[in-house]
């Protein structure tokens, strides 16, 4: 059915979106290398080909007039995924080119940000590439070639949005979404049992800073009723003025 | 498809000069040689580098840039304010401590930026990704915000929620101290994006309300009294339906149509057009012979009369004759009372009721006891306006009384036969000098044609 392989290709949209935000992030600083900018290149070409196979598939199931108003709306839905997804790529891509061109690798002196991450990104990439290993070429234009690329890529990608945005006629705040609040809870995955949380310690505590406002809750009380009484006494005096006025 | 035009119009937007200033002061301070001292973070199994106190930032501060440890405290404090560099130990306490407290820098895609502002998918996206890692432990205005982002952006909440999880997959295929590392980043820079609320706050919230409240309760009870008083004031005032009004209106210009220089045009010529000064020689306050337009004036209304200087020398000629020239004279001087120096009010006060208000006085003009009895008493105290009522009494008897009686008199009569209607300037033979009499052709005479027409056909 049309509607599964619509669900999987977003599905596999959305890995890639996620994955190239990652990369994105280590760019500029000390786990930059060659192999990311390539990682990120790979990337990319292979959400472009994602979007434009998503494309094609929503466009000509929501061109269909003839499907029923239920599919039409979930046909809508999976619309707003999809641009939404765009959308984070489009502006990744913008911002991987602004801090390419800020950081370039093949420069004798280069000072990349010491952020703390030195390991290597390969996983991810893999990851978004659905393969076992990332096999890197020796490729040395990384600093002018790839961002030429990148520059026509990305409007590849605005075009495509613009394109997209005149011939179907979705409105997005129509659609209502299936998941409710908090459905991230839910899931039966086990990424919110991740082991980070024991030991770092960049965790806020909030425990602490609500003892400390109970000392003072008396004083307060007292202030802010005899600053009460005052105003009404003032307002009263006041009513009672005007109305003698006349 | 978000409505996300920040994101498309940042393309073309530039990065503030302040931002760029201090994104160069951190690349500086990457230099292996010139740059900062880096050390080890170690946790409890993990080590990671990178770190630094915040005594070797403003030492290094202090000095690359030859600066005083105030100004590198200051410049530190923005560094880290704006998101460059973050604590490690207390993230919420955004400022640079010149011990040691440990910072790290931050990675360029969560710098300030006016070009890419953090929008609000993006910080519902770390919501998720919090409450998921947390299950659900958000702290309060995290989850205030959690719910208001889930209403207003409810259109893409299933790709949120989807994200989120794809971030985090993605984020568990890297090694542990990477892990950290990006946790704390992300957490960096939502916190100065999105900053909490105040924590006291939350005590005092409560009487903080309840004081506004009561004070917006009693504003309102004063206000209200206030209207009160003035509606009832309002009812009790005359009202004029519009119908009478405009015809009222109507009547005034037609009376005054051919008095208007514009809608009549002035003889013998405009002295704007023709330069001709004529006019205003001929209607100046003291004329041996007015014109007639100025004469039958005086005639439309008692105002006009008395408005007018030589209207009133005439109209005081003919009181004279009648043998109630006091009542004008009293007018005149309460005028001069009410238009006159503060400082002889008193002392003319004084003269107008030895002349014409005192029992036996001269010129006694004749007033009733009520408005006589009130007055008397206003002089006691005599201000500008203590002779009003009296005033107007004598008005309405000049007016009721002795002008009917003067329009109908030989004097008025005399006054209008001797009247002159000056000529008007003819058209000059030269075509050069024209003077015209109507700058523009006039809308009345245009009215005056079609009504012609109409009449005709």
């Amino acid at each position: 059915m049309g509607k599964e392989e619509c669900k999987t290709m977003l599905d596999a949209l959305n890995k890639v979106t996620a994955c190239y935000r990652h990369l994105v992030i280590a760019l500029g600083s000390t786990s930059d290398s060659q192999n990311l900018r390539e990682e990120l290149k790979r990337t990319r070409k292979k959400a472009q080909e994602l979007a434009v196979a998503n494309r094609t598939k929503l466009t000509s199931l929501l061109k269909d007039k003839t499907i029923s108003k239920e599919d039409r709306a979930e046909y809508e839905r999976l619309w707003v995924l999809f641009s939404s997804s765009m959308d984070l790529l489009e502006v990744d891509m913008k911002r991987s080119l602004e801090i390419g061109q800020e950081f370039p690798l093949k420069v004798p002196t280069r000072h990349l940000i010491q952020t703390g991450m030195t390991g290597s990104t390969t996983t991810v990439a893999a990851r978004a590439m659905s393969v076992q290993n990332m096999k890197y070429e020796a490729d040395s234009n990384v600093d002018t070639a790839d961002l030429r690329d990148l520059r026509s890529e990305i409007t590849q990608v605005s075009q495509m949005m613009e394109e997209m945005e005149m011939k179907v006629q979705v409105a997005p705040w129509a659609v209502e979404a299936k998941q409710e609040a908090g459905a991230e809870l839910k899931s039966n995955m086990s990424v919110g049992n991740s082991s980070v949380g024991v030991i770092s310690i960049c965790e806020e505590e909030p425990k602490e800073e609500d003892g400390a406002g109970g000392r003072d809750t008396g004083f307060a009380t007292i202030c802010a009723v005899a600053g009460f009484v005052i105003i009404v006494f003032v307002a009263v005096v006041l009513g009672y003025l005007v109305i003698n006025m006349s | 498809m978000t409505i996300n035009t920040l994101a498309k119009g940042g393309w073309h937007r530039d990065q503030m000069a302040c931002f760029r200033k201090m994104e160069k002061v951190i690349v500086a301070m990457q230099d292996p040689d010139m740059g900062m001292k880096m050390r080890n973070q170690r946790l409890l199994i993990t080590v990671i580098p990178h770190a630094m106190t915040g005594r070797d930032v403003i030492n290094w501060l202090m000095q690359k840039y030859n600066m005083c440890e105030e100004e590198a405290l200051h410049l530190g404090g923005m560094l880290v304010r704006y998101g460059y560099i973050y604590p490690l130990k207390e993230p919420r306490s955004l400022v640079l401590r010149a011990d040691e407290s440990p910072y790290r820098f931050q990675t360029p895609y969560f710098w300030t930026s006016t070009r890419w502002p953090a929008t609000e998918l993006d910080y519902a996206i770390y919501l998720a990704k919090k409450n998921i890692r947390k299950q659900g432990e958000l702290m309060e205005y995290e989850k205030e915000r959690y719910s208001v982002l889930h209403k207003r952006i409810n259109h893409t909440w299933d790709f949120v929620v989807m994200q989120a999880r794809e971030q985090l997959r993605a984020s568990k295929q890297r090694r542990k101290a990477d892990r950290i590392v990006l946790e704390c980043q992300e957490q960096a820079y939502w916190l100065i994006n999105r900053p909490p609320v105040s924590l006291t706050l939350s005590t005092f919230r409560i009487y903080f309300i309840a004081h506004f409240v009561c004070v917006c309760v009693c504003v309102c009870t004063f206000c209200l009294c206030l209207q009160i008083e003035f509606c009832r004031r309002a009812l009790g005032r005359n009202r004029v339906k519009s119908s009478i009004c405009l015809e009222g209106f109507v009547k005034y210009s037609e009376q005054y149509l051919s008095h208007d220089p514009i809608m009549q045009g002035c003889l013998p010529s405009n002295p704007w057009i023709s330069d001709d000064t004529a006019h205003w020689t001929m209607n100046t306050e003291v004329v041996p012979i007015p014109s007639r337009l100025r004469v039958e004036r005086w005639s439309f209304s008692f105002m006009e009369l008395l408005n007018d200087a030589m209207g009133r020398r005439e109209f005081m000629t003919y009181l004279e004759k009648e043998f109630s020239a006091e009542n004008l004279c009293f007018w005149q001087a309460c005028e001069d009372i009410r238009h006159g120096e503060n400082s002889r009010i008193v002392e003319k006060v004084e003269e107008v009721y030895k002349n014409f208000l005192a029992p036996g006085a001269a010129r006694w003009v004749n007033i009733d006891s009520k408005t006589m009895d009130k007055t008397l008493k206003g002089i006691q105290h005599p201000h500008r306006f203590v002779m009003d009522d009296a005033q107007m009494h004598i008005y309405f008897l000049m007016k009721k009384d002795s002008f009917p009686r003067y329009l109908k008199s030989d004097l008025y009569k005399n006054m209008l036969a001797k009247a002159i209607v000056p000529q008007e300037v003819k058209k000059s033979v030269f075509p050069f000098m024209r003077r015209q009499r109507h700058s523009s052709p006039s809308p009345a005479q245009a009215v005056a044609q079609a009504s012609e027409e109409e009449g005709r056909a």
